[in-house]
């Protein structure tokens, strides 16, 4: 049954989820958007370029990308408001993101229930490829 | 370096990128627990099992299937655990529950920030959805998983369970 403790709750875990975003995303932010005034980017995103391009994305979509995979989807959220990318290549980031993240925690947790966890990292990596390039031949 | 405009730009960002996740976050908890005191889960669970045969999974398979869609893998990965555990959940069903979720999971918090940020809702929810579906349907009719069942206990000798 709802009641008033139903609501406290939900807030309450909506401002603590919320504080442990601020936690990872705005850190992220900020280094981004500081390597934005060096020419450190610059380097990540002509070196990156070749493979995003596969993808239709910019160099610069590597910094989420590869935040997003090792750490998890709010360091590649920090990121992506960090960047000035088209509304394609979100959605494009977004797929790709939203299939594979956070993949060594995940992997270990799939792992626990009695999969490969190797594999099903691999494999969540290796499908969000798959669908980022397919999403680019369609888009 | 200009360090005045990266100050200036920080610092509007900043709060903007609160601002914008408070404006999701606190809806979609909100949502959330409304939909666990109403026991919604219970509800979809018995809506979409006899959905589930379309794989031949099992309805022991659903409950965490349901969890890990809505709230995400580590969630949904800790019912499946507890699932194997007690033995009630085959390895071809943790497989292909592992397999669906891979493509598909928290589909609420993570879907509702990327729209958010500009994403295709359309694209993001349905292929996602869509690309679970043909993967978890063309993995379920090889032939070798279609024999190879009840392994489940075999690997249920962990302990504790993952956050």
């Amino acid at each position: 049954m709802l009641s008033a403790e139903t609501f406290k709750r939900g807030l309450h875990k909506g401002l603590f989820t919320l504080w442990e975003m601020t936690k990872i995303v705005i850190p992220v932010y900020l280094a981004v958007t500081f390597f934005k005034y060096t020419p450190v980017l610059d380097w990540i995103i002509k070196a990156c370029a070749p493979l995003m391009h596969l993808f239709g994305l910019s160099g610069e979509a590597a910094v989420p990308l590869v935040l997003g995979n090792v750490l998890n989807l709010y360091a590649a959220i920090g990121a992506i408001t960090s960047l000035h990318l088209s509304s394609r290549e979100i959605t494009i980031l977004a797929i790709m993101l939203l299939i594979s993240h956070n993949l060594l925690v995940e992997s270990a947790v799939s792992g626990r229930t009695g999969v490969n966890a190797l594999a099903m990292g691999g494999f969540r990596l290796g499908l969000s490829f798959l669908c980022g390039a397919l999403l680019n031949l369609l888009l | 370096m200009q360090w005045e405009a990266f100050a200036g730009e920080a610092l509007h960002g900043s709060l903007h990128n609160i601002w914008m996740m408070a404006g999701i976050i606190i809806p979609v908890m909100l949502v959330l627990e409304i939909g666990r005191d109403l026991h919604i889960l219970d509800r979809i669970t018995v809506f979409v099992a006899p959905a589930l045969r379309f794989f031949g999974l099992s309805r022991q398979a659903t409950f965490p299937l349901v969890v890990g869609l809505i709230f995400g893998i580590a969630y949904g990965a800790g019912v499946i655990i507890e699932a194997a555990r007690s033995g009630q959940i085959s390895w071809r069903d943790l497989l292909l529950v592992n397999l669906f979720l891979s493509a598909c999971h928290a589909i609420v918090e993570d879907t509702a920030l990327f729209i958010a940020l500009g994403a295709d809702p359309w694209i993001i929810l349905g292929g996602r959805f869509l690309l679970a579906v043909v993967l978890t349907y063309l993995v379920s009719r090889m032939g070798r998983l279609a024999v190879r069942t009840s392994q489940a206990g075999a690997k249920s000798s962990g302990t504790g369970s993952p956050g």
